[in-house]
């Protein structure tokens, strides 16, 4: 398995360089590209920019890993506006199109949203409808999009043989799942995730939660790997039970307060515990 | 249905279903027509074609319609001038400026319905503002967040929603104009019982095709 890490969690006061030296020389073997997170990757990068990121990312000796992006929580696929879904389909497309450019071969779509407005089956069909299209795109450009288990902060497919019938449905090889095992908080066990859906697994966000929190209030419900309720020994034998060898994604939701890069080292020593199955 | 195949394949050529959309018509009487650019919500047209595949009534439905064309006028005239049935479904609700005068011009020179500017339904609503429909029965169906308000006018308000009148029944000869501001279709699309329920009692109340039809 290889170790790899967001690019928004790089200092807002740092440049890329700089950034993915850090990231570089904390152990990691690659990067993920949050489309729309950072000044260097938005929507109206060019495609040069995008191929001088890729520049830089192997000038570090690194790979970028995967392409994500959160503008779909405010530009969802299942929006009713036609002109909000059509541009969370132009985001997917757009998210494919990069990481060609970047040499990776996965994406993460935050799938639908359901509200108090928007209701749970019209999300579900219009998720469905959307993707399928997307994914005969992304099947021809040779990238996987990995649907994001966002449970609780979606309301929307929140077990994991829902999330397997949601990608039965779709029925295309280049969508499977981006599994983050943080994302279940308190309706699951992550372990039990990976079993399921094992070979349609695309990439994995590693954190960890605090169960007893839950998903509101003031508190973050994430933190730093191995300080939380997840139950590591089991998700690293579910990993080898499945036979998952891809990339592990570190994705931190609270930052250290002071010594920042330190967060970065930390994680990738615990990602190598991980890994090592050391506990 | 007084719609010959000639002229069915006709209309539809210069209409263009989706490919996903099956053509009820030709086997019942039951014609769901998205305009070729002008529908700005084709799952509509899916939930519509769904709902009314194996229906036998003389009802022509233009699902979540920007601006008519002209060319319809004929079609739904005549529809109407057999005893027919014809729903027209307002797909404006996002719409604003040009787009929005323009539909709002065609529904007044094609179908002579007045409509309002798009309203949006949760702002400021207190719970889930359902649609609740008086005709052909009564049925509270779930909104589509942006709805076209239908002022005074000729016919009779067959719904409202968060206090605004929203759908419009007009007989027009020994035919019915049905308006909906608020779209219906993607209900049906995503399985709503009550928004099939009240899809075909409007079919039942529709006249049966004429004999012959295809």
């Amino acid at each position: 398995m290889k170790k790899s890490i967001g690019d928004n969690m790089i200092p807002k006061d740092w440049d890329l360089a700089r950034g993915l030296d850090l990231i570089k020389q904390a152990g990691y073997d690659g990067v993920e590209f949050w489309l729309g997170d950072m000044p260097w990757f938005q929507l109206t990068t060019t495609d040069a920019d995008v191929r001088e990121l890729r520049r830089k990312v192997a000038n570090a000796g690194l790979v970028v890993s995967n392409v994500s992006t959160g503008l779909h929580w405010a530009s969802p696929l299942s929006a009713r506006d036609p002109k909000v879904r059509a541009q969370a389909s132009h985001i997917v497309e757009r998210q494919i199109e990069t990481a060609t450019l970047l040499g990776a071969d996965a994406i993460l779509v935050v799938a639908g949203l359901v509200t108090a407005e928007v209701p749970y089956n019209e999300v579900y069909q219009r998720c469905v409808d959307a993707l399928r299209p997307l994914g005969e795109s992304a099947a021809r450009a040779g990238v996987k999009i990995g649907c994001e288990n966002c449970n609780a902060e979606q309301r929307f497919l929140m077990g994991p043989r829902e999330f397997a019938e949601f990608l039965n449905d779709i029925n295309s090889p280049a969508v499977g799942i981006h599994l983050d095992v943080g994302n279940i908080h308190e309706t699951g066990f992550a372990e039990q995730w990976i079993e399921i859906h094992g070979p349609r697994i695309t990439r994995i966000h590693l954190k960890d939660t605090l169960k007893h929190r839950g998903r509101c209030g003031d508190q973050s419900v994430y933190t730093n790997l191995f300080l939380g309720d997840n139950n590591w020994p089991a998700i690293r034998a579910a990993l080898t039970k499945v036979g998952y060898d891809g990339w592990l994604i570190a994705e931190m939701e609270a930052r250290y307060r002071y010594a920042p890069d330190q967060q970065f080292y930390d994680t990738a020593q615990a990602m190598d515990r991980l890994i090592a199955s050391r506990f | 249905m007084n719609l010959s195949r000639r002229e069915f394949v006709a209309y539809t050529a210069a209409i263009g279903l989706p490919a996903n959309v099956r053509p009820p018509a030709a086997r019942h009487g039951c014609v769901i027509l998205p305009v070729r650019g002008q529908c700005s919500l084709p799952e509509s047209a899916t939930g519509y074609a769904r709902a009314l595949a194996d229906v036998n009534a003389s009802l022509l439905v233009i699902p979540a319609v920007l601006e008519i064309p002209q060319n319809l006028q004929a079609l739904i005239a005549q529809r109407l001038q057999t005893r027919g049935t014809v729903l027209v479904e307002s797909g404006a609700g996002f719409s604003a400026g040009t787009a929005f005068n323009r539909h709002r011009d065609s529904l007044r020179e094609v179908i002579d319905v007045a409509v309002g500017a798009p309203v949006n339904l949760w702002r400021g609503a207190a719970g889930v503002p359902y649609v609740d429909y008086t005709w052909p029965h009564a049925a509270t169906i779930r909104d589509f967040s942006q709805a076209v308000a239908v002022p005074a006018q000729s016919g009779d308000v067959i719904a409202n929603a968060a206090g605004l009148p929203v759908a419009l029944r007009r007989r027009i000869g020994s035919g019915t104009l049905i308006f909906l501001g608020s779209p219906l279709g993607p209900a049906l699309w995503a399985g709503d019982a009550e928004a099939r329920r009240w899809v075909l009692a409007v079919a039942r109340a529709s006249a049966p095709p004429p004999a012959g039809a295809r």
